[in-house]
C-alpha cells in the first residue's frame, strides 16, 4: 500500500492510498461505540428470565379502562369480567362447575311464583377494607347500576328489601324466569360494592382506588400501561396463592409474544394466527385455547324481502352447503373454534344441539339451480366488523365458488354494530355476539320480533317466543326454547360458521392458568385458582 | 426587528388557530365516540345519556369554544376512555416520550453526522456507499417493521433485551434505535450534502493550500460551518420524534405520547386527541418561531428581506 502523504487531501481522490479499507484507528473507534452502545452490559438475562417469586404477569390485548372498575358501568362485553374476578364479587356468579353459584349468597331461593327471589349472604365475606358484606350494600349496589341492561332490571324489579343484614330479597312485579340469568351473569348489577366507601369517595373517587370482595385488592394503575393487584388474605373462599397479579398492556401481538418467550410475562392473551402456530411449537409454552359463548353468523336481512333472491330459503340454504367452515376455523383458529352450526353458545341454558354442519358445494349449486339462480347471481353486499374481516374473505370466496357474487363490506367496530342494530344494512351481515345470557336473551335479541338486531320476523317463532316468557317451569320452557331454535334451523334466518375460540399463551411458571374454568370466559377465572409451578 | 417579531409571532397564532380547528373537526368525523365506549346495540337512550355526559349534545361551536377555553386555561378536558384528566394523563407520559426522543436523538446524531462525513470525505468510497445503503433502509423501511426484527432478534433469539415496557436502560435501546434510524439517516444525508458544499468551498481550498493537515480542515474549519443546518434540524426533529413515536411506541408498549395518540384515536377519545396534537403542533410552532428570530438575529439579510 502506497504511503500517504502528510498535508495531501486524497478525500475522494483517485490516488488515495487507503481508499476501500478503513484506517486502523477508525476500526478501535468502531469498536469503542459498539461498547459504549452496551448491549452485552445492559442485558441482564436473569432478571428477565424468571418472574418475581409469588407473582404472575399477564400481557393483555386491551387498554384497561377504569370504568370496568366499578360493576355499576358493567359493558355487555367480557373483558370488564377480566378486572371483576380478581377485585370483586358477586352474590351469585358463573363459577367452575356451575353457571349460578351462590359466592356472597350462601344460598338462594325463588318463590314459587316466581315473583321474588331470596339470598341468604355468606356470614363473614369482607370487603378489602374490612367492612363486612351486608344486605344493604347488596341493595345499593342493584340500585346504582346503571350498565347493560339497568332499564330492563330496574323495570323489572318492583323492589329490593334488606330486611337482615343478612337476607336480600327482588320482588318482581311479574315472574320473570331469566331475573336469575340477568343478575348473576349477563349484568355487573349482582357485583357488590361497599355502599359506605362509594358514599364516600364518590363515583369518581372509587374509580380511582377501587374496593370490593373479591381475591385481590387494587394496588395500582398506570392507565395504559399496567394494573397491579395483591391478594386478599380475608377472601371467603380461599386466601390466593399466588401473592400478586400484574397485567401489563402490550398491545401488539408478536410483542406479546416475544414477552412470553422470553419469560417477561407469565401469559400473554389473545395469539392469533400465525403466531399461534409459532406459540404451539416453542417448547416450555402450552396453547391454550377457550372457545367463547360468541357463535359467528351469517344472517339473511333480505330474508323477509319478496324481491330479493335472499328470500327464497333454497339460496339461504345453498349458502350454508357452501362454506367450508371446519377449514376456515383450521387456518384462522388452528381448528379451536367448534362448529357447532348454532348462533347460540354451546354453553347457554336451553341450547339446542342442531344436526352437523355439512359441506358439500355439489348440494349448494343443486339448491341453487332449483332456486333458478343456477348461472350464479350478484348477492350485493357483505358487511363485517373489519377485525373479522379474514372470516369474511374465506366465506366469501366459498360463495364465489359455487356462483354467488359478493361484495366485501368492512366497517370499524362501532359502525358496524351501529349499522346493524340501526337495521341500515342489507344483504348478508357477518354478526356474532358475546353478551352472557342465555338461549332466551339471544333470541330475544337476534330472533324474535323487536330484537335489536331483527330486520324482520316469523310470527310462528314469536308466538312460541311469547309463550316462554312467562313459563317458570323449567322442561317446558326448555321445549319450547329447542322448537324456535329448530325453527330458526329449518328456515335457515342465519347461516352459523363457528363459536369462536380465544388462543392465549401459557409460559413455564404457570401451574393452573384459570382458562376454560369458568365456562364460557375468555380470560383467567376465578384468580384464586391460579397457581404457579412448584 | 420588532416588526419582523410581531409578524412572525402572528402567523404563528394563525397557524396555532387552524390546527386546533382542523384537529376539533377532523377527530369529529371519525364517528361517535359514544357507541365506541358502550357495547355493542347499546340502546339509543344509553347513548344519548353518555353523549350528553361527555358534552357531545353541544352545538359544535360551543363544543369548540370549550376546548380552546380548557386549552387556554390549562385544563385540557377529561379523557372519555379513561375518565381522567387529560393534563395528568398527558404529563405522565411526557417524560418517557422526552427520554425516548432523547436517546434516539443522541443514537441518531452519533451515528448520522460522523458517517456524513466520513461519506463526504470519502466520496464515491466505500463508506460513502454503505452510507447510502444506511440511509436508504433507514428512510425506507417501516419502523414497525423494524421494531419486529430487532424484537426477534435480540428478545427472542438472543434473549438480551426485554421485548417491551420501561423502566430500565435495557428497555430504552430497541426503541430509541428504531426510532432513531430513521432520523440518523436524514441527518447523515444532510451532513454529507453540507459538507461537501463546505469542502468545495474557497476557504477551505485556501487552508489546504496553506497546508494544513487534512483532519485539521475537516474537522476545525469544515465540520463546524457544515454542522449548522444539522442541528437546527436536529432540534425540529427532536419536538418531531417527541410527538410522532406512535408506531414505535405501540410496538414496543412504551408508555409515551405517541402510544397515547394511538389510544386516543382507537378510542375516539377527542380529548385526548386535540390535547395531544395541539400541544404537540404548539412545540413545533414554537420551535420555528424561535429559529426564525435566531435567523434573523444571526442574518440581517433576512430581516431586510422580510
Amino acid at each position: 500500500m502506497a504511503k500517504r502523504i502528510e498535508g495531501v487531501a486524497y478525500a475522494g481522490r483517485e490516488d488515495d492510498p487507503t481508499d476501500g479499507g478503513p484506517p486502523s484507528d477508525l476500526t478501535r473507534r468502531g469498536l469503542l461505540a459498539l461498547s459504549a452502545f452496551g448491549i452485552a452490559s445492559l442485558a441482564d438475562r436473569t432478571a428477565f428470565a424468571d418472574g418475581a417469586e409469588g407473582q404472575l404477569t399477564w400481557a393483555v390485548h386491551v387498554s384497561l379502562a377504569p370504568t370496568w372498575f366499578d360493576p355499576a358501568e358493567t359493558p355487555g362485553i367480557i373483558t370488564p369480567f377480566m378486572l371483576l374476578y380478581a377485585l370483586h364479587d358477586a352474590v351469585v356468579k358463573p363459577m367452575p362447575g356451575s353457571n349460578a353459584q351462590p359466592c356472597l349468597a350462601e344460598a338462594w331461593k325463588a318463590a314459587p311464583d316466581g315473583l321474588s327471589y331470596q339470598f341468604t349472604l355468606r356470614k363473614g365475606a369482607k370487603f378489602h377494607n374490612g367492612e363486612p358484606v351486608t344486605a344493604e350494600d347488596v341493595k345499593f349496589s342493584f340500585e346504582r347500576y346503571r350498565g347493560t341492561s339497568a332499564a330492563m332490571l330496574k323495570e323489572r324489579v318492583k323492589t329490593v328489601e334488606a330486611p337482615d343484614a343478612e337476607t336480600v330479597r327482588f320482588v318482581l312485579k311479574e315472574p320473570w324466569p331469566d331475573f336469575l340469568t340477568f343478575y348473576s351473569s349477563a349484568t355487573g348489577a349482582g357485583w357488590i360494592v361497599p355502599k359506605k366507601y362509594v358514599e364516600k369517595v364518590g363515583d369518581e373517587g372509587f374509580k380511582k382506588a377501587p374496593v370490593g370482595a373479591g381475591p385481590y385488592k387494587f394496588i395500582s394503575f398506570t392507565p395504559g400501561v399496567e394494573l397491579v393487584f395483591e391478594a386478599f388474605e380475608g377472601y371467603w373462599r380461599k386466601p390466593p396463592t399466588v401473592k400478586r397479579l400484574v397485567l401489563k398492556v402490550i398491545p401488539e401481538e408478536a410483542t406479546r409474544l416475544a414477552a412470553l418467550k422470553r419469560g417477561e410475562v407469565d401469559i400473554a392473551y389473545s395469539i392469533r394466527g400465525e403466531l399461534a402456530e409459532e406459540l404451539r411449537h416453542t417448547p416450555g409454552l402450552t396453547l391454550k385455547s377457550v372457545v367463547l359463548q360468541a357463535p359467528f353468523w351469517i344472517y339473511f336481512a333480505d330474508q323477509w324481502d319478496a324481491k330479493s333472491p335472499w328470500h327464497d330459503q333454497r339460496v339461504r340454504e345453498a349458502v350454508r352447503y357452501a362454506i367450508d367452515y371446519k377449514a376456515i376455523s383450521d387456518a384462522l383458529t388452528l381448528g379451536y373454534s367448534p362448529i357447532t352450526n348454532s348462533m347460540i353458545p354451546n354453553g347457554f341454558e336451553f341450547y339446542w344441539k342442531p344436526p352437523e354442519a355439512v359441506y358439500d358445494a355439489k348440494k349448494a349449486k343443486e339448491l341453487l339451480a332449483a332456486a333458478g339462480l343456477g348461472r350464479g347471481f350478484n348477492g350485493g353486499d357483505y358487511y363485517c366488523d373489519a377485525s373479522y374481516s379474514n372470516v369474511a374473505e374465506a366465506v366469501l370466496n366459498y360463495l364465489q365458488e359455487v356462483g354467488i357474487k359478493i361484495q366485501l363490506r368492512p366497517l370499524e367496530r362501532a359502525a358496524f354494530y351501529s349499522g346493524y342494530s340501526q337495521k341500515k344494512m342489507k344483504n348478508l351481515i357477518q354478526g356474532a355476539s358475546g353478551a352472557f345470557g342465555n338461549a332466551a336473551t339471544r333470541i330475544a335479541a337476534f330472533v324474535a320480533k323487536g330484537g335489536a338486531y331483527c330486520y324482520g320476523n316469523y310470527p310462528d317463532i314469536d308466538e312460541l317466543f311469547a309463550k316462554q316468557e312467562s313459563e317458570l317451569d323449567v322442561a317446558k320452557r326448555t321445549e319450547i326454547l329447542h322448537r324456535i331454535q329448530q325453527l330458526v334451523h329449518e328456515k335457515s334466518m342465519y347461516a352459523p360458521i363457528w363459536q369462536l375460540a380465544f388462543l392465549n399463551g401459557v409460559g413455564k411458571r404457570v401451574g393452573e392458568s384459570g382458562f376454560g374454568l369458568v365456562k364460557g370466559n375468555a380470560y383467567s377465572a376465578p384468580y384464586e385458582d391460579v397457581t404457579i409451578r412448584k | 426587528m420588532k416588526q419582523y417579531i410581531v409578524r412572525r409571532i402572528g402567523y404563528s397564532l394563525l397557524s396555532l388557530f387552524l390546527l386546533s380547528l382542523t384537529i376539533f373537526l377532523f377527530v369529529r368525523v371519525t364517528g361517535d365516540p359514544a357507541s365506541l365506549l358502550l357495547e355493542p346495540g347499546a340502546s339509543p337512550e344509553d347513548i344519548a345519556n353518555l353523549r350528553q355526559q361527555l358534552g357531545l349534545d353541544q352545538p359544535l361551536w360551543v363544543q369548540y369554544w370549550k376546548f380552546v377555553e380548557s386549552f387556554l386555561t390549562g385544563d385540557l378536558g377529561q379523557s372519555f376512555y379513561y375518565r381522567a384528566p387529560v393534563l395528568n394523563l398527558y404529563f405522565e407520559r411526557l417524560p418517557n416520550s422526552l427520554l425516548l426522543a432523547s436517546v434516539a436523538m443522541v443514537l441518531s446524531l452519533v451515528i448520522g453526522i460522523p458517517s456524513g462525513v466520513l461519506a463526504a470525505v470519502r466520496v464515491g468510497g466505500f463508506w460513502d456507499n454503505a452510507g447510502k445503503v444506511f440511509t436508504l433502509l433507514g428512510l425506507s423501511l417501516p419502523s414497525f417493521f423494524i421494531g419486529l426484527v430487532l424484537i426477534l432478534f435480540f428478545t427472542v433469539y438472543l434473549g438480551w433485551l426485554p421485548s417491551s415496557g420501561a423502566g430500565t436502560p435495557a428497555h430504552l435501546v430497541m426503541p430509541a434505535f428504531t426510532l432513531g434510524w430513521y432520523f440518523a439517516a436524514a441527518h447523515m444525508r444532510l451532513t454529507r450534502s453540507s459538507m461537501l458544499e463546505v469542502l468545495g468551498s474557497e476557504y477551505v481550498k485556501l487552508a489546504r493550500l496553506k497546508g494544513l493537515p487534512e483532519a485539521l480542515v475537516i474537522g476545525k474549519h469544515a465540520f463546524k460551518n457544515a454542522l449548522i443546518p444539522v442541528i437546527t434540524l436536529a432540534g425540529i426533529n427532536l419536538v418531531v420524534m417527541i410527538n410522532v413515536a406512535v408506531v414505535v411506541e405501540t410496538v414496543f408498549a412504551w408508555p409515551g405520547i405517541g402510544r397515547l395518540l394511538y389510544e386516543g384515536i382507537s378510542f375516539r377519545d377527542f380529548p385526548v386527541v386535540q390535547a395531544v396534537v395541539v400541544i404537540g403542533g404548539s412545540m413545533i410552532i414554537l420551535v420555528n418561531l424561535l429559529v426564525d428570530i435566531l435567523y434573523a438575529l444571526i442574518d440581517p439579510r433576512i430581516r431586510m428581506e422580510s
